[in-house]
């Protein structure tokens, strides 16, 4: 998306306040292109004297890259004195533009963001339209780093005084984040380590493997992931001080020997009363509420029957007879008062819980009690704990008596105290020590995967050293190494053309998914292709497949097959940029030679594929190293 | 008073205790904290007239205003007015540069705007920083982490000319190819073409060369097959490796392939690690101290070398200054000039009126 503001009016301003030469920056190629070609429209030309000096500095330029003498945009730069910079352009395009603006002999260059890393291009100004960038698929927010490397290009040493960063809106700005980029400190940066195959082998014929994990604790990987656990273990140090300040116990393992005797005493204990949730008032009740025990309810008085605990329920429950005859469930919690009285019953073990003359009687006794009666006493113990009661059930403590040392150890009580704090800190120690062991072998362990799978594959012997097949896959050391070697394994490339190679090796080497035209594909192309994705598929489990795109592999392919096919033609026979066609075949021109590395054990493979190579440096290719 | 001369201002500032000095430099003279009375006078000093200007104000208003309030000093007003004093919350003393502080007039796009022009052309001298980079590299690994543009280059080049004249073997890499025919231009001109060499994955033009420009991964591939014992470069005389926008060491996909050339690295070569401006250079000095038989040194600073500054450019096509100071602060926060303000408001409101609106 441009800026709001007219790129022609832009560069004005720069100029009215000589702030050219700026660099300008654009989301996108083709906003760059759109502010170039808008020039035309608005023909403000340049001085004539300054078109001369483009003029001189572009001819031995052109003379050495003659692919750009027919540029279309010559005439602009010429004439106006702006260029556009960016991905889309060849790089022969991209020197010249680089020299005109080292020369000092152009206003600005439209760039985008991607010439930030590390195009040596310096200008008084740098003007920012955004604040996020595509990456990948999506917008990201530049990072300080970013901005301060864009912003860093304004000011060039020697040239100027002085520098200057101009922000101007477009819809994709954030003033705020530009603002905070230019004044922040940069981010730390961490390590990207990651393992591959090629890496794998390399390293094994290089050393045997009891030498590799010294080797990749040198990583800084590693040096990052000790730091983290160096804290980590500090933790856990102070975690190991505080349980040694528990102290002494009879046995040496007490938080273990704790736990297994509380787990055995919870699995026993439902059979046993358990008074889990009760007051220490009520608790203390309890043992009085017995049939027979006269108490005071909030309202009246009344006699218990007998005390129960249902399944489930937390509160010990009363059976009361109350006034009239009437037999009621209460929680014990509701007693208000125990009576210094009991009377008689003859207990039964269902309703009416007593037998028929105790009730009766008990129902007269209830009514003859006197309005003032004499309250039982008991005491409360403040700080009986639910251990401490259930403890005191002889029962329990009996049974458990003969597999525990616990209820009669003279360390209980310490232990009963200190278990849970310190069952939280030795788990929070193991947890500790466990992410420890972690960081510090998580790259051996990654190795230690890539290893298992060029055994199976067999580039690997069971102790770790290369095969036959191993000691040349170790030669290609590009993306998609597996299956570029499996493919030479099977292969698959047994008698192929060059132009054909070229084409498959092209659809593995990019990674490109931009919809587009494109040149037809040979039949040759496309059933090779549909191998090569079975093979590529298979692998999915150990490395990603690549996009494998028939479409783009014929250009590469149409390239090498057509020897009479210039440049300019083949740039018309896709929608690609001219510097993504440039790339696509430099990148597969790299894929190619690697293959033919493989000259000492594959040495026809190795002929076709520099073959290969030669058909393809003509033209454009054979312009740079 | 405010046309003082050099001599009276001198004599005035020095009369003054330095608690006052420090409360004058502060957001004007880095580090003054770190500086002793004599220092801080003498930069001041040095100021350019339209600051000094300012500078005798500020004095004089400080000087009227007397002492400011010690943290611990009670004020009785206001313990009246609120029954007890509030715990934390010591009155600040007033902090006459602070960035937004309302007293401080913001920059101008006039003031923004001044001082453009081309230094005459001439040879330059080397900053201390390059001096000391070069020096180190005698004895130790560098890494240089200072902002773009400041002349790392010339730090390259002079090890490079150094590692020549002791018949030693330099390899120079680059992240992108682009800019290894920029550099193989650059050396040549400087070393003579017969004296660099380039490799790419798929090409060697003069590979005998005393310096060898190749991309990262062709480096690692060499010392892979260096490591296989298939030595195909001089590796027994190399002597200097330089890892140009080492920055790359974070990419997500090609990042590892630093670490492996660091690693791999022979020991008797020099490592020179040049670096864009990233957070932890310390770290990554750290991690090659501990690997690397020699110390790895750093250079580290942020200062830029051509001043920087930021405007704001309305499409309407009016110009603004981006901050309330003139030159871009670092690690201090910062206040967004107020007319940049009301532009920017302006600008948003009209864009996302109901025209825009989807
Ligand atoms: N001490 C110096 N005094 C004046 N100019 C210098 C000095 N050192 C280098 N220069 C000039 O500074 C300019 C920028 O230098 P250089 O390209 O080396 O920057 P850099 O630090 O590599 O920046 P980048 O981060 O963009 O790679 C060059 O033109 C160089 O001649
Ligand atoms: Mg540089």
């Amino acid at each position: 998306m441009p800026p709001a503001i007219h790129p022609v009016d832009l560069i004005q301003v720069l100029r009215n306040k000589q702030l050219t030469p700026a660099i300008v920056f654009f989301t996108s190629r083709r906003a760059c292109d759109e502010a170039i070609d808008s020039f035309e429209h608005r023909h403000v030309p340049i001085p004539p004297k300054r078109m001369a000096a483009i003029k001189k500095v572009l001819e031995p330029i052109i003379k050495e890259y003659p692919s750009i003498a027919h540029h279309p945009f010559i005439p602009i730069v010429e004439q106006y004195g702006v260029a556009a910079h960016h991905a889309g352009h060849l790089p022969s395009w991209k020197i010249a533009i680089e020299e005109l603006m080292r020369k000092g002999c152009l206003d600005a260059v439209f760039a985008t963001t991607t010439l930030a890393a590390g195009v040596d291009f310096p200008a008084r100004t740098v003007v920012i339209t955004q604040s996020s960038v595509r990456k990948a698929k999506d917008f990201m927010e530049l990072t300080v780093s970013e901005i301060q490397q864009l912003a860093g290009r304004g000011g060039r040493r020697g040239k100027d005084f002085v520098g200057f960063v101009v922000i101007t809106p477009s819809p994709y700005i954030d003033i705020g984040h530009i603002a905070k980029g230019l004044t922040g400190n940069p981010e730390p940066i961490d390590s990207q380590f990651v393992t591959s195959y090629p890496m794998v082998l390399n390293l094994l014929k290089a050393h045997t493997i009891d030498h590799i994990q010294p080797i990749l604790e040198k990583s800084f990987a590693q040096f990052q992931l000790n730091q983290r656990s160096n804290t980590f273990e500090t933790k856990l140090d102070g975690i190991d001080q505080e349980l040694t300040n528990y102290g002494q116990r009879e046995c040496a393992d007490w938080i273990t020997q704790w736990q297994s005797f509380e787990l055995a005493k919870r699995r026993r204990s439902h059979r046993f009363v358990k008074i889990p949730h009760e007051t220490a008032e009520v608790n203390a009740r309890l043992s009085f509420l017995t049939p027979g025990r006269v108490v005071a309810l909030s309202r009246e008085k009344a006699i218990v029957l007998r005390q129960y605990r249902s399944r489930g329920q937390a509160h010990a429950m009363l059976t009361v007879l109350r006034s009239r005859g009437r037999i009621v469930e209460y929680p014990a919690g509701s007693v208000t008062e125990v009576v210094d009285q009991v009377i008689d019953l003859v207990e039964i073990k269902s309703f009416p819980w007593c037998n028929a003359a105790s009730l009766d009687h008990a129902i007269q006794m209830l009514e003859e009690l006197p309005t003032r009666v004499r309250p039982l006493p008991i005491r409360v113990v403040e700080d009986s704990s639910e251990e401490d009661s259930a403890e005191e059930n002889s029962v329990l403590t009996e049974t458990l008596n003969d597999e525990f040392p616990c209820p009669a150890c003279p360390s209980r009580h310490a232990c009963r105290k200190d278990h849970a704090p310190a069952l939280r800190l030795r788990q929070e120690g193991h947890r500790l020590t466990k992410t420890i062991h972690t960081l510090r072998t998580e790259l051996w362990h990654r190795f230690q995967q890539h290893i298992e799978v060029l055994q199976k594959f067999g580039y690997l012997t069971p102790n770790c050293q290369l095969t036959s097949d191993g000691e040349w896959a170790r030669h290609i050391r590009i993306n998609h190494s597996l299956l570029i070697t499996e493919l030479i394994r099977m292969e698959a490339f047994d008698g192929i053309e060059p132009a054909l190679l070229t084409g498959v090796l092209a659809s593995i080497a990019i990674d490109d998914d931009r919809p587009g035209s494109y040149p037809r594909r040979s039949s040759g192309l496309g059933s090779v292709l549909k191998q090569v994705r079975t093979v590529a598929h298979s692998l999915e489990a150990y490395e990603d497949p690549p996009l494998l795109r028939s479409d783009i592999a014929a250009v590469a392919e149409v390239w090498v097959a057509d020897q009479n096919l210039p440049w300019s033609k083949l740039i018309r026979m896709t929608s690609m940029a001219e510097g993504d066609i440039y790339r696509l075949l430099a990148r597969t021109l790299e894929y190619l030679s690697q293959v033919y590395s493989l000259k000492a054990t594959h040495p026809s493979l190795a002929e076709v594929a520099v073959n290969a190579m030669d058909l393809m440096r003509r033209d454009v290719l054979e312009e740079l190293p | 008073m405010t046309n003082m001369t050099h001599d009276e201002l001198s004599r005035l500032l020095y009369a003054q205790p330095i608690r006052l000095l420090h409360r004058l430099a502060k957001g004007q003279v880095p580090r003054f904290f770190r500086m002793g009375k004599h220092r801080i006078i003498q930069t001041l000093l040095d100021f350019p007239p339209n600051h000094r200007a300012r500078l005798v104000a500020d004095l004089e208003a400080m000087i009227q205003e007397g002492p400011p309030p010690k943290p611990s000093a009670k004020r009785p007003a206001r313990l009246k007015a609120q029954e007890a004093p509030p715990k934390a919350k010591a009155p600040t003393p007033p902090t006459h540069r602070a960035i937004d502080h309302p007293l401080e007039p913001a920059t101008s796009i006039e003031e923004l705007l001044e001082g453009i022009g081309v230094p005459i052309a001439k040879i330059f001298k080397p900053d201390p920083w390059q001096e000391e980079a070069i020096a180190q590299l005698a004895t130790n690994d560098v890494i240089v982490s200072v902002p773009t543009g400041s002349g790392k280059t010339y730090v390259a080049i002079e090890a490079m000319r150094r590692a020549i004249e002791a018949d030693q073997t330099v390899i120079y890499t680059s992240p992108l190819k682009a800019l290894s025919n920029t550099k193989l231009t650059e050396f040549s001109q400087i070393f003579g073409a017969d004296q660099v060499g380039i490799l790419t994955g798929d090409r060697r033009y003069n590979p005998q060369a005393p310096i060898l420009i190749m991309t990262t991964e062709i480096l690692r591939n060499l010392l892979y097959d260096a490591a296989g014992g298939e030595i195909d470069l001089r590796i027994d005389t190399l002597g200097l490796v330089i890892l140009d926008e080492s920055q790359f060491i974070a990419d997500p996909e090609r990042g590892v392939v630093w670490e492996e050339t660091i690693i791999f690295c022979p020991s008797q070569s020099r490592l020179l690690l040049l670096s864009a401006s990233i957070g932890n250079p310390d770290e990554i000095a750290d991690w090659i101290t501990s690997i690397r038989t020699v110390p790895c040194h750093l250079i580290h600073h942020r200062n830029r070398s051509v001043p920087l500054r930021a405007a704001y450019l309305d499409p309407s096509g009016t110009l603004s200054p981006l901050f309330r100071t003139k030159d871009i602060t670092h690690g201090k926060g910062f206040t967004v000039h107020p007319e940049t303000k009301r532009l920017f408001t302006d600008y948003e409101h009209q864009t996302t009126g109901p025209r825009y609106r989807r």
